[in-house]
């Protein structure tokens, strides 16, 4: 591809995403700050096909999850059959016990999933991780995209791309589908959240309300938008952008200031649709990450499109053995932990943490999971002025309603530290466009 | 849409207050700043006098910088308009992203004017903004009740600075014939015996200020 026109215009883009507020928030030294969300003009490019192969395994992939969640909170048939050990459903910190036997409106768990991916440098797409309960970062390139095209109108010109700004009409779509009847609110932690920028974003596109728990009270098994004169509205979809443990204090952890009291209740007797619902944290565990592709086996009886990245569970005495004689060449990941935090390169660990850590695998094992380090494709961005490679990975958003979707775009963060394969934005990563190719 | 929470409906109305507070006070400071260049250069005291801000200041010149773009000050205009921007990021649902970028751009404008040897200049783009501010706000917001809650914010702050600086009778008396015909318009709950009383303070023989102020801080009651 012919160097774009686009990229002349970074500090153009630039500003205007500084001037639209485009900004995550971060805790430094305990003290919140905001910043703007590094952004680079020179996109991810997929072509059509290789989209249509993405779009095919991200759907089997979705659809598969979404089932295995069904099945764990109704028949568990994949542990009776095991599929999948109990000991990892049930240690999972992502499964929730008040969920069991409960059914959520049109039966869907994972409405927004958001799957993590990466492309080799042999051209092979591996799933990294999925992200089935409030995954973020939809509205980075959506908005992006609106002052890319702003800012430089013949590079879309001269490119056949799949327009990503429907995404707030996908996510429309599958907020009605769930709705049971009534008002269609986003509910956000608040202004101090690391994402509230996509939350009042994605409430003005989608034309929702965007509400704290302050707002919504439960009364009779309902759950009512209570506006300033005090007139009650019912709600009958919540797009809730907080997580399941602050999502209702007299189910969950009291001491949440956040959550809506008896708001579970409410939809465990069908009144409102949680999108996505509680308890989806047992499907994107780092442990059950491991067990994806059996699912897709085991519910389906198909072979997965997708690949996962390498992986050993420690737990399994076969794999503890590959982990210990081969650890240097591995990466070590903490179930419990996320946004690129509790990921250690066996390679930079000092001889002492190395032995630390071994002690500490060995005493924790369902802890941790081993990935063979993938020598992902590097991205091009530009570093005053000049093309630099760097690693990136690519978020693709699959929206399900009455069927799955994948958004013809996604969200590639890349690593601004050439060392580093990190990407996240809370650890310094910024964040490019995805084209999908029309043609 | 078209309901708003109650944490929403003070947003709106507290954005319009620190707006008005920003772009009054800066209009102020600007003619206050030209006295002090070469005719009173205590000046700055008798505007902290006005405004009933305590006076911290050692001299003019701590004054002007200070008082502008002091982030630490919470009488400075920084200050004031940090609490617009607080009020209107919580907003982009009620009143739209493009209305929220002439906050935002105010708030850069004003962080550049710190660099500057004078920061008054810069000081006149933080006004350019919040003057755009209110212009899209006329232009773009639909909900009639959401722009009437800001504008009363907005007359109700002019009411309470105009009210203290003291200004002619025919600029107050416009101010709360302003606020009287708009207030009117929203849900805001407010005191109609307060509207009244400051119809009949404006007609009297000599204005009592402290009474007009005094009413423009409690005409709202929720």
């Amino acid at each position: 591809m012919q160097e774009l026109k686009l990229t002349k215009q970074a500090e153009t883009v630039n500003e205007l995403l500084a001037r639209y507020g485009v900004k995550f928030g971060i805790y430094k030294n305990n003290t919140f700050q905001e910043q703007l969300f590094p952004f680079d003009t020179i996109p991810r490019v997929i072509g059509k096909a290789d989209f249509a192969y993405l779009e095919r395994g991200l759907k089997q992939r979705v659809t598969a999850l979404n089932c295995f969640i069904k099945d764990i909170y109704g028949e568990k048939k994949i542990i009776r059959d095991r599929v999948v050990p109990e000991e990892f459903v049930y240690i999972s910190s992502g499964f929730l016990a008040p969920c069991d036997g409960v059914v959520p409106p049109k039966g869907i768990y994972a409405h927004i999933a958001g799957i993590d991916l990466v492309q080799g440098k042999d051209g092979e797409w591996y799933v990294l991780e999925d992200n089935l309960r409030v995954p973020s970062g939809a509205s980075y390139p959506m908005i992006a995209r609106e002052l890319c095209r702003r800012s430089s109108p013949e590079t879309f010109e001269a490119n056949h791309v799949e327009d990503n700004r429907d995404y707030t009409r996908l996510l429309r779509r599958t907020m009605d589908h769930a709705n049971t009847g009534g008002h269609t609110v986003i509910l956000t932690p608040g202004r101090y959240n690391a994402a509230y920028f996509e939350h009042s974003y994605l409430a003005e596109k989608t034309g929702a309300h965007l509400v704290t728990g302050n707002e919504l009270m439960v009364e009779n098994d309902y759950l009512y938008f209570v506006d300033y004169s005090g007139k009650k509205e019912k709600v009958g979809v919540i797009y809730r952008r907080i997580s399941d443990e602050y999502l209702d204090p007299m189910t969950f952890r009291e001491e949440s200031m956040i959550g809506i009291p008896h708001i579970f209740d409410v939809y465990r007797k069908g009144h409102v649709a949680l999108i996505n619902a509680p308890g989806n944290g047992v499907a994107d565990d780092k442990g059950i990450y491991y067990f994806v592709p059996k699912m897709i086996r085991y519910y389906l009886d198909e072979e997965p499109v997708l690949q996962n990245a390498p992986t050993y569970l420690p737990f399994y005495e076969e794999d503890m053995k590959y982990v210990l004689a081969h650890f240097d060449d591995l990466v070590l990941k903490d179930v419990a932990e996320a946004g690129g935090y509790g990921v250690v390169f066996a390679n930079k660990m000092t001889a002492q943490e190395k032995e630390d850590f071994i002690a500490l695998l060995k005493k924790e094992p369902r802890r941790f999971i081993a990935q063979e380090v993938i020598d992902f494709m590097d991205i091009d961005i530009l570093e005053g002025g000049v093309r630099t490679p760097r690693k990136a990975d690519l978020r693709a958003f699959v929206l399900m309603a009455d069927e799955p979707l994948v958004w013809k775009s996604g969200l590639t963060r890349f690593s601004r530290n050439p060392d580093s394969f990190i990407v996240n934005s809370s650890q310094g990563g910024g964040f490019k466009d995805t084209w999908v190719l029309s043609q | 849409m078209g309901i708003i929470s109650i944490e929403n409906l003070d947003r709106l109305y507290w954005l319009g207050r620190y707006s008005e507070r920003v772009y009054t006070s800066a209009r102020l400071f600007a003619t206050s700043f030209d006295r002090m260049i070469d005719m009173n250069l205590d000046d700055y005291a008798q505007f902290c006098a006005l405004l009933d801000i305590p006076n911290i200041y050692r001299s003019r010149e701590e004054f002007c910088g200070r008082y502008i773009v002091d982030e630490q000050d919470p009488n400075s205009i920084y200050s004031n308009l940090m609490r617009a921007y607080d009020n209107a990021v919580e907003l982009r649902n009620e009143i739209g992203s493009e209305p929220i970028t002439y906050i935002q751009l105010s708030v850069y404008d004003m962080k550049k004017s710190k660099l500057l040897s004078a920061p008054i200049v810069g000081l006149q783009k933080v006004i350019d903004n919040i003057l755009a501010f209110w212009g899209i706000v006329d232009d773009m917001i639909e909900s009639e009740n959401v722009r009437n809650i800001i504008k009363t914010g907005k007359r109700i702050e002019r009411l309470d600075l105009y009210g203290r600086l003291q200004v002619d009778r025919t600029s107050i008396a416009r101010e709360v014939h302003r606020l009287a015909g708009r207030i009117q318009r929203t849900n805001l709950h407010y005191d109609r015996e307060k509207i009244e009383e400051l119809n009949r303070l404006v007609e009297e023989d000599e204005i009592d200020y402290d009474r007009i102020v005094e009413l423009a801080d409690g005409v709202r009651t929720d």
